[in-house]
């Protein structure tokens, strides 16, 4: 309905190590338009008692969405910007399968309306050209919104990565993780 | 043509040709062969066949995907096993609360779930009204021993009888009016909203989202007319306002299938999720290996790796675990640790 | 007098804190707001832009300010969430007597106006001047902490003025002027970028100055190496190049020792220690002694590690070393801070680019607030009440005659300490919740029960304001225009996006309506903002802290002006020391002695464990305004203790188990979080709450002698395990201070 102006050559880069788990990100996410209020990134941290350590996730935007593939009710769709949409709210049934499926664990289930919902990338601020709350407030930059020039020159000991390797299963995302040179893809077993 | 036909599918096309016999069979016993059944709604009849069909291929179609075939066969399956009447007792609260009165919308705005319901309401009494009238099933007659009484029949059947002028006659020929009425509202709060909501302005679409209320409202609106050039104009409109009405109303049977409407059959589906959820808490919970917590059941998990398999997503470790034993939380955190990993081995987790 | 007039439950379901939330689908109106409000946020020293949307005279949400320079829309949870602040049903809406047995009612601010000047008149006729005193805060505007420091002088004509910078980084300000002549921060944050070494000292900066991160992490993105020196493995220790687990209380025998590393193996900056410092040998001698295995004995920190440490730093080219609280809290925080400078000034690495030094500022005005005036000892411009020339410059300026300007007053805790003894009698307080921030507050609210008189400014019912006879409802950081100067010395303009609600009247008006009626109303004619800095820019003309050059049009124009900017033309002075001229007599930079010395209060056999307390990123200082927003509250709800599982072992400690910390002070409970991630010796809690679970009812009032900053980040505890787990009902209740 709006006019999109979508500008493609944004792109979405992650590094959690960078993370210092402050939550301004989620409290950001809130603030989107599209979600009401409520928030769609995750930050926890991974285990309190020996570590610091925090993770913070936003949707990766697979280019095979696992989440819309299990989704019983076809109400998961992928755009033309490969932006996964949240849970069409006419058609979700509440399932969790997405949620189960998810090898990000991104989706959440909203118990009480018997619906998902899930990080659109701020669809509402980047299809005006803006970029996502949560990349626009993150203090320690783990979430960074910009061109792969401008990141390459900002971390140019860093790659962006989008290959998961979950077993044998190969998973490709529009969001990338910053990994270190020489790096393809991230293994996680 | 035989290529548009072989791209079909055969089983949705059974399906649907089925449905339509079924619906053909009981217009005719329920019009007690056609004697009942009024020409003037012939159109509105071809609509709705043609809408049953289409929803009936659709939903087959929809039925296969394994998904949806597991929770549609895991849904029978929980309802009809020996806890039958506490589960057919929980659907059909869940029935009358979320998908009569709505409620699960209520959480996400008040005013969007009254909106919801004006819509949802309007709709179903149209759809309870309009249907049998088309299909011959009721019809008014005069009473032969009187000029005032009416008398109802269904399937051939009097069934109820009142006089013309009573406050139940009034509400029964204008029952339409009535939905109409409600269904506006319903419509004009969801259109507010569509001008006002940041997020849905992102996100809608002209097709799927402002169609379909622009679609209702017409409906409501030229169905009014109708009533409203017999009340003060004394028919003089009534070919250009039946026409109209019959038009979009004909519009949202074609389009019922394909579009956003949909949702009204599909929405059935969340008594079966309910079920499975809750079949599925008895049978055991899945504890995630990370968080140590519970996070589904063990049936949801299990069906999932099977279904989610056979559709190409195969979650198998090399130590012969699943991706999908861990909870969201757990899968996050398997991520970053393998990003710790890598960071950490790279000796540099900046630059 | 001052005990409360009903029980706290009643005064809680009145005044709150309550818990606020945005609407599930957002104010009224934050679509299309009426304007869009370019300003910083309230709470800390780093002073983010942000952007407050408004609806109806009410602050409906936010949008990132991309192009401020210092955060380029970046902001911490507490600024995402600052907007609610406005809006909020705990706002105080108009003037409030307290009743005894009844609470606190509004009345009409002639009423409350009238009743607070008698009662200054009463009690400054009875006991004299100095017997009503003034505490003020540095969350205030220049504007205002200017107009403060008049006030209490002019008009209330009391000497007793002093402020929460006293808690804040009152120890890196003393150490500061010693050394270097002024007190600020020597560069701004760009400098951080591609110093080759970072060493930050007692700062949580992922959580306390959250934004500064991203400067830090673009330093280690070019390079960097960061060294943290902190008792917990904190966010941004975690990853850190080197961590310094130092036991709280001996940062300076740490510092003292890599001063030796650095003469020992010479890697010094000779040209520089000659021409441009003075005091190197006193300073190196104060140190000779402190080998790395007395260090390593004193510190818990391994000889490897400092030796690291100093080889890093002592190799560098470039440099950057901050400190914060962690070193400056403490009975020797102004030893701390200088044992620092010495191993900057050791190596020269100051006045040029990507070297630097300085404190992180906490407050949101830390900088600006301790530079114009309600500190006791001061007068605007950072001049000094006890120099005659200083005096009489600024008696000039506000028309007084310089023998009725008062002279060198008390200090926060010192000013409680004499209200306590009966000293001082009336108390009249603005943004600043005493009850919460300070040391032993067991101690505080007795001496607040003892004051004759006690009238609060707030714009919430704070935690202290619970004590007092008179409230004044005044204006939050959104209704009032002014400036600020952020922790890197930058000026910046905060500017008023609503007015305030209901009877609530700015706090330049309630300060210029009191002065008038305490006959100094021909002193405090101001009619806007603008007109109170034009009048500091003068007042600052000549001092250390020069604003003279800086307008309101010029940090418009500018996205802020940084000082000393000593005229119009002037540029403003992002980095200090480039030319090497020191503000100093000698125009030298100075080294100074640092002998080790233990902190007031050390552990034995009855009290055996160190504590220390700090901050967590979800809440600002005494929560006055924080523990108001229901996301903030919710991300830690209540202070737990954080105990490391081998000490936690000793007591039979398990995670969630209700533990009593007890020190010489008074005792309270706290729920055991077992983390790997502080020092086995010593324990952790979070101060921003109050009641029964502030961690100030243990800490200890003693203070370093020169800068009178209370010792808060060590003392000595005893743990006693409950034998019961933590309930939810304190975690419920945390946030309102039963």
């Amino acid at each position: 309905m709006a006019v999109s102006e979508y500008n493609q050559e944004m792109e979405f880069f992650v590094d959690m190590q960078r993370c210092i788990g402050c939550h301004a990100c989620e409290m950001a996410c809130a603030e989107c338009e599209t979600n009401g209020q409520e928030s769609m990134i995750h930050v926890h941290y991974i285990d309190r008692a020996v570590s610091v350590q925090t993770t913070v996730q936003v949707c990766m935007h697979c280019d095979e969405p696992a989440c819309a593939t299990v989704c019983p009710a076809d109400a998961i769709t992928k755009d033309n910007f490969g932006v996964v949409h949240s849970a069409n709210t006419s058609r979700c049934i509440g399932c969790s399968n997405c949620v189960l499926a998810c090898p990000f664990g991104v989706p959440i289930k909203f118990e009480e309306s018997e619906l998902m919902m899930k990080c659109n990338m701020c669809y509402d601020r980047t299809s005006a050209g803006k970029k996502p709350m949560c990349a626009t407030v993150c203090p320690s930059q783990a979430l960074y919104y910009g061109t792969r020039e401008e990141i390459r020159k900002r971390r140019p000991e860093s790659v962006p990565v989008n290959t998961f390797k979950f077993g044998e299963l190969e998973v490709k995302t529009k969001v990338k993780i910053m990994m270190p040179k020489g790096a393809t893809k991230i293994i996680v077993d | 043509m035989y290529r548009l036909v072989k791209t079909l599918n055969r089983q949705a096309l059974v399906n649907a040709t089925v449905s339509i016999f079924v619906v053909i069979a009981i217009v005719i016993a329920g019009s007690r062969n056609l004697q009942n059944f009024d020409a003037a709604l012939v159109a509105y009849l071809f609509g709705t066949v043609f809408a049953v069909f289409g929803i009936a291929y659709r939903y087959s179609v929809w039925l296969q995907r394994p998904p949806t075939r597991l929770y549609w066969y895991r849904s029978w399956q929980f309802l009809f096993s020996k806890n039958f009447i506490p589960y057919a007792l929980r659907s059909l609260k869940l029935f009358l609360r979320n998908i009569l009165l709505q409620r699960f919308i209520y959480p996400r705005g008040k005013l969007r779930w009254f909106g919801h319901l004006m819509l949802a309401v309007g709709c179903v009494l149209a759809f309870a009204i309009t249907i049998p009238l088309t299909f011959g099933w009721i019809h008014f007659t005069l009473d032969p021993n009187s000029i005032s009484t009416y008398n109802a029949h269904f399937f051939g059947f009097v069934v109820t009888s009142f006089e013309l002028g009573t406050p139940i006659a009034v509400i029964t020929f204008h029952a339409l009016v009535w939905c109409s009425v409600i269904v506006t509202i319903g419509a004009v709060i969801m259109l507010r909203r569509r001008l006002t909501d940041g997020g849905l302005i992102a996100t809608q679409t002209f097709e799927g989202d402002w169609l379909p209320l622009f679609l209702l409202i017409a409906i409501s609106v030229t169905g009014i007319g109708i009533t409203y050039d017999y009340t003060f104009l004394q028919g003089r409109t009534h070919q250009f306002m039946s026409v109209t009405h019959a038009i979009t109303v004909i519009l949202f049977l074609i389009w019922l299938p394909f579009g956003k409407f949909f949702h009204i059959f599909q929405r059935l589906a969340q008594l079966g999720a309910n079920i499975y959820k809750v079949e599925g808490m008895k049978r055991g919970m899945a504890v995630c290996p990370h968080t140590k917590e519970e996070f589904a059941s063990i049936t949801h998990i299990e069906d999932l790796k099977n279904v989610s398999k056979k559709l190409g997503f195969d979650f198998s470790l090399k130590n012969g675990g699943s991706h999908l034993d861990l909870s969201p939380e757990g899968k996050r955190s398997a991520l970053a640790k393998a990003h710790y990993k890598a960071r950490k081995e790279s000796g540099k987790f900046f630059g | 007098m001052a005990k409360l007039p009903v029980s706290v439950d009643k005064i809680i379901e009145q005044f709150g804190p309550h818990k606020s939330y945005t609407p599930k689908e957002g104010f009224e109106g934050n679509f299309e707001p009426d304007k869009i409000v370019k300003t910083h946020c309230c709470f800390c020293g780093m002073q983010c832009g942000i952007q407050l949307k408004v609806k109806d005279n009410k602050v409906t949400g936010f949008e990132p300010w991309m192009e401020f320079p210092f955060n380029e829309g970046r902001l911490c949870p507490k600024g995402v969430q600052r907007y609610l602040q406005n809006n909020h049903p705990d706002r105080l809406l108009n003037p409030l007597k307290r009743v005894e047995g009844v609470g606190f009612l509004p009345i009409e601010w002639d009423d409350a106006m009238e009743k607070t000047v008698s009662e200054i008149k009463r009690i400054q006729n009875e006991y004299g001047n100095n017997a009503f005193g003034m505490l003020s805060g540095v969350s205030l505007t220049n504007e205002k902490s200017y107009m403060i420091g008049k006030f209490a002088r002019v008009a209330l004509k009391t000497a007793n003025l002093d402020y929460n910078g006293r808690l804040c980084m009152v120890s890196a300000g003393a150490g500061n002027k010693k050394a270097f002549g002024i007190d600020r921060i020597s560069n701004s944050w760009s400098d951080l970028e591609h110093a080759e070494v970072i060493l930050i000292a007692g700062s949580n900066v992922s959580e306390t100055f959250p934004t500064l991160t991203h400067y830090i992490w673009q330093a280690r993105d070019n390079g960097a190496r960061l060294i943290i020196v902190d008792p917990r493995i904190t966010p941004i220790a975690r990853t850190a190049d080197l961590h310094l687990p130092v036991l709280p209380g001996t940062d300076s025998a740490l510092f003292g020792a890599i001063l030796k590393i650095l003469v020992d193996n010479n890697w010094l900056d000779k040209e520089f220690i000659q021409n441009h410092t003075s005091g190197f040998n006193e300073a190196v001698n104060a140190v000779k002694d402190y080998t790395l295995d007395w260090a390593e004995k004193v510190t818990g920190v391994k000889a490897e590690k400092i030796q690291k440490a100093a080889e890093w730093w002592g190799k560098a080219k470039t440099s950057f070393l901050l400190h914060a609280r962690g070193i400056e809290h403490h009975t020797k925080g102004v030893d701390n801070v200088l044992s620092c400078i010495n191993i900057v000034l050791a190596t020269g690495r100051i006045g040029k680019p990507y070297c630097g030094y300085g404190t992180i500022t906490g407050q949101g005005n830390g900088q600006g607030g301790r530079e114009h005036g309600h500190k006791c000892d001061q007068l605007p411009g950072n001049r000094d009440i006890t120099n005659p020339e200083h005096r009489k410059f600024i008696s000039e300026i506000w028309g007084i005659d310089e023998k009725d300007l008062p002279g060198k007053g008390l200090t926060a805790y010192e000013l409680i300490e004499a209200i306590h003894r009966g000293e001082v009698k009336g108390l009249i307080s603005i943004c600043f919740n005493p009850l919460i921030s300070l040391p032993n507050n067991s101690f505080v609210r007795e001496a607040l029960e003892k004051l004759e008189f006690y009238v609060s400014i707030d714009f919430f019912l704070n935690e202290t304001a619970r004590h007092a006879d008179i409230i004044l409802a005044g204006s939050l950081h959104e209704e009032e225009e002014g400036t600020v100067t952020t922790a890197e010395g930058r000026v910046v303009k905060i500017n008023e996006a609503v007015t305030p609600p209901g009877n609530a009247r700015r706090d330049k008006d309630i300060i210029m309506e009191l002065a008038r009626r305490l006959g100094a109303g021909d002193k405090f004619n101001y009619e806007n903002s603008e007109a109170i800095f034009n009048e500091l820019r003068i007042a600052s003309k000549g001092g250390t802290a020069d604003y003279f050059g800086i307008t309101y049009q010029r940090i418009e124009e500018n996205m802020g002006v940084f000082w000393p900017c000593p005229s119009l033309d002037h540029p403003g002075t992002p980095r200090l020391w480039e030319d090497k001229k020191f503000a100093t007599n000698d125009g030298k930079a100075h080294f100074n002695p640092v002998p080790f010395r233990e902190p007031s209060e050390v552990t034995d056999n009855e009290y055996p464990v160190v504590l220390t307390t700090g901050r967590v990123v979800s809440q600002y200082l005494s929560g006055s305004q924080t523990r108001r927003i229901g996301k903030l509250v919710d991300q830690y709800p209540q202070p737990l203790l954080e105990i490391h599982p081998e000490l936690a072992s000793k007591y039979g400690i398990k995670d969630g188990d209700l533990i009593t910390v007890a020190t010489r002070r008074g005792e309270a409970n706290f729920p055991a979080q077992l983390v790997e991630t502080i020092r086995k010796d010593t324990v952790f809690i979070p101060y921003h709450w109050g009641g029964k679970q502030s961690a100030n009812q243990l800490t200890i009032g003693t203070l370093d002698p020169v800068s009178k900053i209370p010792e808060f980040k060590v003392c000595a505890c005893r743990l006693v395990h409950t034998g019961i787990k933590a309930s939810d009902k304190l975690k419920e209740t945390a946030y309102q201070s039963y």
